[in-house]
């Protein structure tokens, strides 16, 4: 679908009207609620007054949640925002929609906007749905006419049917959350400004929702993009920007910018993630049997990785101490990433393999030889255990290692090892 | 300024249906509530009227009538006053996240004050029927005086809406004010003359345009033609200079409240 909508694009480019300009727009917050709220007062004061602001410096318990910030947008396009919680996404968002002034710099913007950052604004829970569309679309700015000629569409792309007709209070989350989307998603209008709403409603409103969005892109739609998840933005968006504590770190590239901010990410987790746990020997007593004494990676020839490399060999080393002869041992490894959630993404286990790994009594070393890693790059958290039947003899709850890569791996959940070779007939 | 006055006007509208209709279907007694402040207030001062607790002058009309007619007109002023920063204050969710013309606030609540001032019309028309108050040519004036009482009341809440939304004191205050303010203004008794008293209920600037428009629907007699006509200019003055203060101070609150 990606594709499909890239070539159908393709006619709006560069020259194409320019709908949205930000020029060098910083804004200030502050986060103690007194000062804050007589910050406003202040400023409403100085603005009757016609006084300066003095918008470019700091005052008391202020931060800036957005400094020098400097983008355009044009028909058509798409741009994605990404960055951490906090970054100044969504402030960037309530700035271009007109909500908020800026303190320095220069907003604008020609055409309608729609925010879709608010999703069911004017809603009011004792109305029907019927009723609450018509509050709402109005006030996203349509007139009378114009939701009369929508009506149907939104009623017929919010799936909600002979509910339309009973109070909003009585809809689940999602039935709401799906007629505040038809609503906004039906105003058409010249830049959408979507903000981490995509993630409304099942699997089939969703695809329902992209769909929808690629349409309104081929209308020449313009779109920025707040997403968390990079792969709804690397689908819609073609270029990007990189905010990170209200500074534009990068902008360029789709594909240039996730890489960033993935790299960024895991880099914050990789203090704890040194490659090697060891462990301090048990006491005879405590000991089950056989205790896991360290757990790391190693390469072929038996050195420490404190790093994996995708497409390289990489070889789980867990050394032990055993005590007694065990004539079948199952080791466990459970993956999981820990950059996005917590999400299993591998389990392999030797006893599934129908492996024998017979052990007899002192140290012994185990070895779960990748003769490739297939892994992206990230931090991975794995969960190690060792198990003979029902019966658990030692485990380790997370072992935290990085994945780094030599090539560039956006766009792919694995690494395929693979060769090429050319056949001559 | 006037562009967005005109284009908020559809969004006022939908607002209004939808705070109408959302009260209503939530109330048992639904428009009674309209009457009823009044019926209460007029029950309880003809009581202690009767039976000389308080003692009130000539009031010209029947006591009750006289109660409940102007209990009904500063309720009007009330509602007028507390309109704007009410709108404003629930609508903070919808003001922090869609840029629609805040006028639209504003207009759906007077449009509201006049709604239920219509439901109170038929209380007083009931009243002047039941209890036979002769009803002069002037009776078709009386919506020039009472847009100018509603006026004044919204010129008020205007002003302080955007305080509002920034400091609950505000709505708190306002509270307290319209209660020592009722005490201010010839609701409950007639104009006094001479004295102290006298004097401040002259200053409230309710009192001419309550008093006149009460004139206008019964005896056709204006008493104070001339602190009607001031208190009317400055209400029409007034509310333009808030409007623009208001206008301007808006995008500041918006961005206190969501921060």
């Amino acid at each position: 679908m990606t594709n499909l909508i890239k070539q159908e694009t393709s006619v709006w480019n560069k020259d194409s009207e320019l709908l949205i300009e930000v020029d060098q727009v910083s804004k200030k917050f502050c986060r103690d609620l007194k000062q804050s709220l007589f910050y406003g007062v202040q400023d409403i004061a100085t603005e009757l007054i016609g006084g300066n602001r003095n918008g470019a410096n700091l005052r008391k318990k202020e931060f800036w949640a957005l400094k020098d910030i400097s983008f355009q947008l044009r028909r058509g396009q798409a741009l994605g925002l990404v960055g951490s919680n906090g970054a100044g996404k969504s402030t960037l968002l309530r700035i271009i929609s007109g909500l908020i002034k800026p303190d320095t710099g220069r907003v604008e913007v020609r055409g309608r906007i729609a925010p879709l950052i608010a999703l069911g604004a004017g809603f009011n829970p004792i109305l029907t749905g019927r009723e609450n569309i018509y509050a709402n679309m109005s006030i996203l700015g349509l007139s009378k006419q114009e939701i009369e000629e929508r009506f149907p569409d939104v009623i017929d792309f919010s799936e909600i049917g002979d509910a339309i007709d009973a109070p909003v209070q009585t809809y689940s989350s999602g039935m709401a959350a799906r007629l505040g989307f038809a609503c906004a998603v039906h105003i058409e209008p010249d830049v959408l400004l979507i903000d981490e709403v995509l993630s409304v409603g099942d699997i089939k409103f969703k695809m329902k929702c992209h769909h929808r969005l690629a349409l309104l892109r081929e209308k020449g739609t313009a779109f920025i993009l707040v997403s968390h998840n990079q792969y709804n933005i690397l689908n819609v968006c073609e270029t990007s920007l990189y905010l990170a504590k209200g500074q534009l770190i990068l902008s360029g590239e789709t594909e240039t910018i996730i890489r960033k901010y993935e790299e960024d990410l895991c880099l914050q987790g990789t203090e704890t993630a040194l490659g090697r746990i060891t462990l301090p020997p048990k006491p005879k007593s405590e000991s089950l049997g056989l205790d896991i004494l360290s757990v790391c990676f190693q390469d072929q020839e038996g050195n420490l990785l404190p790093k994996v490399i995708t497409g390289k060999p990489a070889y789980l080393s867990v050394k032990c101490q055993a005590y007694k002869h065990i004539k079948n041992i199952n080791l466990g490894f459970l993956l999981s990433t820990t950059s996005e959630g917590e999400s299993r993404i591998l389990t392999i286990t030797s006893a599934s393999e129908n492996q024998d790994l017979e052990i007899f009594p002192g140290i012994v070393e185990i070895q779960m030889q990748m003769s490739s890693c297939g892994l992206i790059p990230g931090v991975y958290s794995a969960n190690i255990y060792l198990k003979e039947g029902v019966r658990t003899f030692d485990k380790i709850e997370s072992f935290r290692f990085t994945v780094k890569s030599e090539q560039n791996t956006s766009r792919c959940l694995f690494y395929q090892p693979h060769t090429w070779k050319v056949i001559n007939h | 300024m006037w562009r967005d006055l005109l284009g908020s006007r559809e969004i006022a509208w939908r607002l209004m249906v939808r705070d109408i209709s959302a009260k209503y279907r939530q109330s048992l007694l639904g428009i009674a509530w309209a009457f009823l402040p009044s019926i209460v207030m007029a029950v309880g001062f003809t009581l202690a009227n009767n039976a000389r607790v308080i003692n009130i002058g000539f009031t010209g009309l029947p006591y009750p009538a006289y109660v409940m007619f102007s209990t009904a007109l500063w309720q009007t002023f009330v509602e007028a006053l507390n309109g704007p920063v009410q709108a404003v204050t629930m609508a903070k969710p919808m003001l922090a996240r869609v840029n629609f013309p805040r006028e639209a606030l504003i207009l759906s609540k007077m449009g509201e004050v006049f709604f239920n001032f219509a439901i109170k019309l038929i209380l007083i028309v009931a009243l002047f029927i039941w209890f036979r108050i002769p009803v002069g040519w002037t009776v078709i004036l009386t919506p020039v005086s009472l847009i100018h009482l509603v006026l004044l009341g919204t010129l008020i809440g205007l002003l302080l809406a955007p305080l509002g939304v920034l400091y609950q004191d505000v709505s708190k205050g306002l509270s307290m004010l319209t209660g020592f303010w009722l005490f201010l203004t010839p609701v409950v008794y007639p104009v006094p003359k001479g004295g102290t008293f006298s004097f401040l209920v002259q200053l409230n600037p309710v009192t001419p345009l309550l008093v006149t428009t009460r004139e206008l629907a019964t005896t056709g007699i204006v008493s104070e033609p001339m602190g009607f006509w001031v208190v009317s200019a400055v209400s029409w003055l007034g509310i333009l200079l808030t409007w623009i203060i208001f206008r301007l101070a808006m995008p500041f609150v918006v961005e206190r409240v969501s921060s």
